[in-house]
């Protein structure tokens, strides 16, 4: 989960395909409540072609609800219940964590992890103060996925000076960095020198409808 | 006025978040609105914004009523302003006229949406026609179409000084795309630009005595006689005409050897603008022009580009069934220039379109 266009599609889209081609059984759920008929929509075939099961409302189901507006995906109710991995894709919103309470099971898990994606470059997580109420505001945080970026004007100098503020908040917070990320174009930047590991990936959300 | 930013900044945003910190740059005090896609997240986030800096908000029961709302707080000489889109706008369109008629420094966002009716939530240019010339009887107003996030940023600040500057109700015409769509850009305060922000000024509840102090107010959007409204009528086209050379912005390219020049407004000029330099690569000459302000229109200016070389043919590239093409040729009557269209309603345009359309016709 994390603020509106901090990357959190990308992140489980990416973070999906990574297990699947560990040879996983692995389930995306969009789980966006504010637009619900858009984020996945658009890229569900293509994501079920590489092997993925999508929890998303296709053309067919969603003709006639047009608009946006809060409706669940019946599925993404009880999507806990499914085999392998599955990623929650929580769209933003003012309930944060709180969600999760429309998924059954989701505090019982063991093995939820609740993980949240920041992009320094996002104003409103856009400065030390800022990260800190945000992350306060989401609730149970379990885990930090660092992914400050500047779309395609992205250097590794702003995603460095970013991500080192987004460490030192979660070190104060007592949250542990799951990983940085970042997009495979700079692949071949030279950086090695990474103190948190880094997870290269590819875009698919510009291909989604906005 | 306080600075919003300590300094200039670099920022991943979207359209509706740029529009929001940009009114909160220029100084405004107040939004009024309802929720409509896909404008939303400009309410979302001012109103996440305006409990820190001291702004106010206020959900209103529909857009009629945002619309009017708008207009009784700039009577206060409150910096005010709404968003909206599709139907939204159309139920603003009483209050809009109203601005027009009362000569009202309203600024409202539009993020055009596909219709008719709700059509979609996604995006079109379907609403040029309506956010240029939709009120009823002739008023006059003033639309910026932007291409891009800092566009949009800066825009917004223009838009408020052109409203309070002018007193002719000021739009930025977005669409759903740039309404969503993240973009870096630089969000800065307008001082830090040289940029001076009108001063705000009550229009009613004024000091002083009516025929000796001061000349009485008449904010009046009904008269009794024919005579009355016909006087305001002329009064305000001859003011507008006045100002029109200053308030005309536009954007050519290539035009000086254009054998075809292709015209678009907003995020569709973007494509024309890949598409031209992929034309010219090719050897075909095209030439690119952009009208910034649809209304007041470039006209004069795009008659002077047409005629440099002298271009052979025109193509009207829009996401919508002709409201470009019919607001384009209303305002060259009489060039000889061929008009082409490429009309995709409610859809985007991409550079390989507007190459498609101009091979087909060249």
């Amino acid at each position: 989960m994390g603020e509106y266009a901090s990357g959190k599609s990308e992140v489980a889209i990416n973070r999906a395909l990574e297990l699947k081609r560990q040879g996983r059984e692995v389930t995306l759920v969009d789980l966006d409540t504010v637009e619900p008929f858009y984020t996945l929509r658009t890229l569900k075939n293509d994501l079920e072609k590489k092997g993925l099961k999508v929890l998303a409302f296709t053309r067919a189901q969603s003709f006639g609800l047009g608009e946006t507006g809060a409706m669940l995906n019946p599925a993404a109710r009880w999507a806990l219940k499914q085999e392998g991995d599955i990623i929650l894709d929580v769209g933003y919103g003012v309930f944060g964590a709180q969600t999760l309470n429309l998924v059954e099971g989701a505090y019982e898990s063991p093995e939820l992890k609740i993980m949240a994606v920041i992009n320094y470059s996002r104003p409103m997580t856009g400065n030390r103060e800022r990260i800190r109420s945000y992350i306060k505001n989401l609730g149970r945080v379990d885990a930090i996925v660092a992914n400050t970026h500047m779309g395609d004007e992205s250097t590794i100098d702003i995603i460095k000076a970013g991500n080192q503020e987004i460490f030192i908040v979660a070190a104060e917070l007592g949250i542990p960095i799951a990983y940085q990320v970042l997009d495979e174009k700079l692949k071949d930047s030279g950086e090695k020198n990474w103190e948190i590991p880094v997870k290269y990936i590819k875009r698919f959300m510009p291909t989604a409808i906005w | 006025m306080p600075q919003i930013f300590e300094a200039s900044k670099k920022a991943f945003i979207t359209g509706n978040e740029a529009i929001a910190w940009a009114a909160l740059a220029a100084g405004a005090e107040i939004m009024f609105g309802y929720p409509i896609t896909p404008q939303n997240e400009v309410m979302h986030y001012w109103t996440r914004l305006a409990p820190e800096y001291g702004k106010g908000f206020l959900q209103t029961e529909d857009e009629l009523s945002a619309g009017f709302t708008v207009c009784g707080a700039v009577q206060s000489g409150k910096k005010a302003f709404t968003a909206t889109a599709g139907p939204g706008n159309v139920l603003m369109q009483e209050p809009f006229g109203m601005a027009e008629a009362m000569r009202l420094p309203l600024f409202a966002v539009i993020q055009q949406r596909g219709g008719p009716s709700s059509g979609t939530v996604v995006y079109s240019q379907q609403e040029v026609t309506l956010t240029t010339y939709g009120g009823n009887g002739e008023g006059h107003r003033i639309v910026y179409s932007t291409a891009t996030h800092q566009e949009i940023y800066d825009y917004t600040i223009k838009g408020f000084n052109t409203a309070w500057k002018y007193r002719f109700p000021t739009f930025l015409l977005g669409d759903g795309y740039q309404a969503k769509m993240r973009e870096p850009l630089e969000m800065y305060n307008p001082e830090e630009h040289g940029i001076e922000m009108v001063k705000t000024y009550p229009l009613v509840g004024l000091q002083g005595k009516i025929g000796e102090d001061r000349e009485p107010q008449h904010l009046c959007n009904i008269y009794s006689l024919e005579e009355e409204l016909y006087e305001v009528v002329l009064k305000f086209a001859a003011e507008y005409e006045a100002i029109t050379p200053e308030l005309v912005e536009y954007e050519e390219k290539g035009c000086e050897d254009a054998e075809i020049i292709i015209l678009s407004h907003g995020v569709v000029s973007r494509a024309a603008d890949d598409a031209v330099k992929i034309l010219r690569a090719q050897g075909i000459k095209a030439g690119y022009f952009r009208p910034i302000t649809l209304r007041p229109f470039p006209q004069k200016q795009l008659r002077e580009a047409i005629n440099r070389k002298p271009a052979r043919k025109l193509l009207i590239a829009e996401s919508a069934y002709g409201q470009l093409d019919r607001l384009t040729k209303q305002e060259i009557y009489g060039e000889t220039v061929a008009i082409e269209n490429l009309f995709m309603p409610g859809v985007g345009i991409i550079d390989y379109d507007i190459i498609n359309k101009v091979k087909s016709i060249m």
